[in-house]
């Protein structure tokens, strides 16, 4: 925008009598020469106007684009420092109120702040989130603030995520039962959701998608074939179904584990509680199978391109029975008669041309024989003659 | 392990703040400025925690030092310490003056390269490597002589150009150091005075030095870019004279230059070697020395000095006032100047205030308000025309320059002393500004594109010569008056003008202010568009007689200046009716942005709005000039 220069001062008002004056000179003085400092910001400003051939308008315009962009461009490291994307987010009170011996039940990625990325973080995100988080709740930023100035709840809730986040094997453990996918996992789509809906094969991808790209991230095989769409060939429908059936999912449920009374020095007791654990885990595990499927069954009875790639089988069938016998097959042999006949007929003009063509050889010939005698007769004549 | 962690994309790479220094490479001190994380510029100190560092490089035995350790060089090894070399740069040896006395190595004629200034200095060469040994690690059979193995006394001839070479890497090294990253390019700043050959020899020393050189700017830019750099935070207007007071070590330059909105021409320069730091160390050496003869009776005769021992009596002398002057500029009492063994093995120290200090000087500051004079009278202008003051260089830091030049100005002069910004190293600090002008100008360089023809056209509008630095300014001020019933003057109205001489074409200028309406039913705005010539009216009025002191008083006259607008021709008028008005204590006053465009030709189109609640109301415009 242009620069607008406020100033104090307050013109007095128009005289009654004033009425606009005629101009007393057309133009401006001349102009005079000068040599710019080609220095600072508003030279640059003056080229680029010059040589673009700007107005001062369309200038303002592509100045505020370029600010615009800039903006943009430093949008997520605001501080100056690449944060990887990690970036703020909202500690809504009943996340500052956790309590650190519950550990367990806490989102570990909500507790960073990497909760827009979940399982994909890296680790140098939550390296960098886990220091953000530390340098806002350190204890010894508390003190002296009003309240208890001990309450480091928070901060070991930071930790422990931190631990559990940042170890490979306890983060697959949490990313196995991570609380905010189970709620989503709940929320399968059935049968009459997509045979009631007003476009049963839009609804199908539009529900489905979703679902198989959520357990996507459980395959030890990546890539996971995704659902596709509706146009997909046959060989891509039945690889897919193929992969999901075969899934192969590191999935695990270590997490849940109930703790071994670390107390009691019973090994009887520790014994117990590590064998119902195991079997536990087994049980979830098969339960986990038996979802996904569950899932891709019901996918499977559903899916639109099955009917299609059916349909299309059939019809192929039948195409080929039809090719046997019937009206194709009359058809066909309606063609071989008129085929033959053609042939037989260029076969006659053919022949009938050689027949002229060879009497017409015969003549010639006749001709030529009868032009010789003649020669030679009148040759001997000569000859006599002579 | 499959990895399904640890897959989300990387962001985007924002490439920050180039690392790009700006360097002020005057002829006896230079410093380095490089850019801060917000973007500002700041001077850095050396390695020896120096923000102005000597242009000396002096050479003892087999080491080289380089800055101010090389200026103590001066007292002891003289012949082996090189300074003043900025000057020469560019320059045949045939060209230099010699009948000037140096403290530092003489110039000579190169022997190789026909008329080319060089330096000689006798250094210590390391011992050569050992002669090469067999096998079995004994000597092997040679015809060479047994090398030495001390090091040997060897002559070593050094061409200006490799002199600033040497330096200028040292500057760039530094820089890094402190950066911890390389520097990707740097702008140098140059005299005005500095032609196309020395151009040519400072860039091309850079470039041996390893130094991508983005532009070499004139003094007087630098300075302006560090002075618009925040020009609405100092509550200057943007359109402003600009006079530019460079007092350095061994000359003084000035330049008044027209500020219209940042961009910045000059108007007039002058250059004075003979007026400097140097000569106000004249003046304090001779006092010291005085004070020192008084106080131990002992003869010390300096500046000139006449024998050996004087000689490098003044040198030492020369250092310590160094650290005098600093003391004066940046405090308000009295400062000492120490010094070991200044004669005969007696010591000196003696202290030296403000006032005494300013009369010792005041001879230097008499002769920069003569050439100011001159300057200014050179642009046909007045003192009174002078909108701001700025210092450059280190005796421009002396507070005493800035009272003494005061006195011509006007009182509302705004210059870095009345700002409050030289001490501590502020804005208007004149030992950084132009270091810091330069790092400023590279970061805007280093940021330009370079990727299609049209930038690479705006890029080359920053070299030496460009013609897109030919520009057109107009020649009188426009302006808007607004006719004011039994006005006073010879006006008849307020005038504001919007678009002041020597502003480069084309230009624009937006205004905004509150008009009053007066207290009629009919609200309507008008004014007229004038050209008007501004001068200063110089009125010789006699003193007020002093009744006491009257035998004493001379009688002369106080010139009282005034400044003067006359209207000379009626470009246009433009009248618009209010609606948007609001009335408070019965009179209806309505806010209203008046835009002045003229255009490469000198068109010039007015154009009025009244501005509302809901922005900018109807507009009512004028054009003037060739269609």
């Amino acid at each position: 925008m242009a620069n607008v220069v406020e100033l104090p001062v307050v013109p007095p008002p128009l005289p009654k009598s004033w009425s606009p004056a005629e101009s007393t000179a057309k133009t401006i003085s001349p102009l005079v020469e000068r040599r710019l400092l080609p220095a600072g910001p508003a030279y640059l400003a003056h080229v680029k106007r010059a040589v673009h051939k700007l107005t001062f308008e369309e200038h303002d315009k592509h100045v505020e684009e370029e600010r615009k962009r800039l903006e943009a461009l430093n949008g997520n490291g605001a501080n100056g420092q690449d944060d990887l994307g990690v970036g703020e987010e909202e500690e809504p009170e009943e996340l500052l109120a956790l309590d650190a011996k519950e550990w367990k039940k806490q989102d570990h990625y909500a507790v960073l702040g990497l909760s827009h990325l979940r399982y994909k973080a890296t680790e140098d995100q939550i390296r960098i989130a886990h220091r953000k988080k530390v340098l806002k709740h350190h204890p010894d930023k508390k003190a002296g603030l009003a309240g208890d100035s001990n309450d480091d709840s928070f901060f070991k809730c930071i930790q422990k995520a931190f631990e559990v986040l940042i170890n490979p094997e306890r983060r697959r453990q949490f990313d196995s039962v991570d609380p905010y996918f189970e709620l989503l996992e709940e929320d399968v789509p059935t049968a009459s959701q997509i045979t009631k809906a007003k476009d049963p094969n839009a609804a199908f991808f539009k529900l489905f998608a979703p679902v198989f790209e959520r357990e996507a991230r459980f395959s030890r095989k990546q890539p996971v074939p995704m659902l596709g769409t509706y146009e997909e060939s046959k060989e891509t429908v039945e690889a897919f179904y193929d992969f999901w059936y075969n899934f192969d999912s590191w999935r695990s449920y270590e997490y849940l584990d109930k703790e071994v009374n670390e107390g009691s020095d019973n090994r009887d007791d520790k014994r117990y509680t590590e064998k119902k654990n195991k079997s536990e885990r087994a049980r979830r595990k098969k339960e986990d199978i038996a979802r996904l499927r569950g899932i891709v069954d019901l996918a499977l009875s559903l899916d639109p391109r099955i009917k299609r790639i059916k349909q299309e089988e059939k019809e192929a069938r039948e195409a080929k029975k039809k090719s046997k016998g019937g009206p194709a097959a009359v058809n066909g042999a309606k063609n071989e008669e008129e085929e033959k006949r053609k042939a037989e007929e260029e076969a006659r003009r053919k022949e009938e041309e050689e027949k002229i063509a060879r009497a017409e050889a015969k003549k010639a010939k006749a001709a030529a024989a009868n032009a010789a005698k003649k020669a030679r007769r009148a040759a001997r004549a000569a000859d006599g003659d002579a | 392990m499959a990895a399904p962690n640890g897959t989300a994309e990387a962001p985007i790479e924002v490439s920050a703040i180039p690392t790009v220094v700006g360097i002020n490479f005057g002829n006896s001190y230079a410093s380095i400025a490089v850019l801060t994380k917000e973007g500002s510029a700041e001077c850095i100190a050396n390695e020896d925690g120096e923000r102005q560092i000597a242009c000396a490089v002096a050479f003892f035995g087999e080491e080289m030092y380089v800055g101010n350790q090389a200026k103590h060089q001066l007292v002891k090894n003289s012949q082996n310490t090189i300074t003043g070399f900025r000057n020469l740069l560019g320059k045949k040896f045939s060209d230099i003056p010699k009948d000037r006395p140096t403290a530092s190595a003489p110039v000579i004629q190169h022997p190789d390269h026909p008329d080319e200034p060089a330096y000689k200095v006798q250094i210590l060469q390391a011992a050569p490597t050992p002669l090469p040994t067999t096998a079995s690690n004994t000597p092997a059979a040679s015809q060479a002589a047994t090398p030495r193995s001390e090091p040997t006394p060897a002559e070593r001839i050094l061409t200006v150009s490799e002199v600033t070479s040497i330096f200028l890497k040292s500057l760039v090294q530094s820089a890094e150091d402190f950066l911890g990253k390389k520097v990707q390019g740097a702008v140098i700043s140059i005299p005005a005075w500095f032609n196309e050959a020395q151009r040519a020899a400072l860039e091309k020393a850079a470039a041996d030095a390893g130094i991508k050189v983005l532009q070499l700017l004139e003094e007087a830019g630098a300075a302006a870019v560090t002075a618009t750099s925040n020009a609405s935070a100092q509550g200057i207007s943007a359109d402003r004279t600009q006079l530019i007071v460079d007092l350095g070590s061994s000359a003084l330059e000035l330049s008044l230059l027209s500020i219209r909105d940042g961009l910045a021409h000059s108007l007039a320069t002058l250059s004075d070697p003979g007026v400097g730091g140097d000569a106000i160390d004249d003046k304090l050496i001779k006092y010291f020395a005085k004070e020192f003869t008084k106080k131990t009776k002992t003869p010390l005769a300096v500046a000139p000095a006449a024998d050996a021992q004087d000689r490098r009596a003044e040198a030492k002398l020369r250092l310590a006032v160094e650290h005098t002057k600093r003391t004066i500029s940046a405090s308000p009492g009295a400062a000492t100047c120490a010094v070991e063994s200044l004669k005969d093995g007696l010591d000196y120290t003696g202290s030296i205030n403000r006032l005494r200090f300013d009369m010792e000087a005041r001879s230097v500051y008499e002769r920069v308000y003569a050439k100011v004079q001159e300057l200014v009278a050179a642009a046909g202008l007045d003192l009174y025309d002078v909108d701001e003051i700025v210092y450059v260089g280190g005796s421009a830091s002396l507070p005493g320059l800035d009272e003494h030049l005061a006195q011509g100005f006007t009182e509302s002069i705004a210059t870095p002393f009345t700002a409050g910004t030289v001490v501590g190293g502020g804005e208007g600090d004149p030992t950084t500004i132009l270091a810091r002008g330069c790092a400023l100008q590279a970061k805007l360089l280093a940021l330009l594109a370079e990727e299609t023809e049209e930038e690479r056209e705006v890029k080359s509008a920053f070299a030496y010569g460009s013609k897109w630095q030919q520009a057109k300014a107009t020649n009188k001020t426009i302006g808007m008056l607004f006719p004011e019933e039994n006005a006073e003057g010879p006006l008849g109205g307020q005038w504001i003008p919007v678009v002041l001489r020597e502003t480069v074409v084309p230009a624009r200028r937006t205004v905004s202010f509150e008009v009053d309406l007066g207290e009629s039913e009919e609200k309507k705005v008008g004014f007229e568009v004038w050209e008007a010539k501004e001068g200063v009216k110089i009125e010789k009025i006699k003193p007020p007689r002093d009744e006491e002191e009257e035998e004493e008083e001379e009688e002369e006259d106080i010139e009282v200046k005034e400044k003067t607008v006359e209207k000379e021709s009626l470009l246009a008028s433009l009248t618009l009716a209010a609606k948007e008005a609001s009335q408070k204590n019965g009179r209806w006053t309505t806010k209203l942005e008046v835009q002045f465009v003229v255009d490469a030709e000198g068109k010039l189109s007015v154009t009025a709005w009244e501005v509302g609640k809901n922005g900018r109301g109807e507009q009512a415009s004028v054009a003037v000039g060739p269609a």
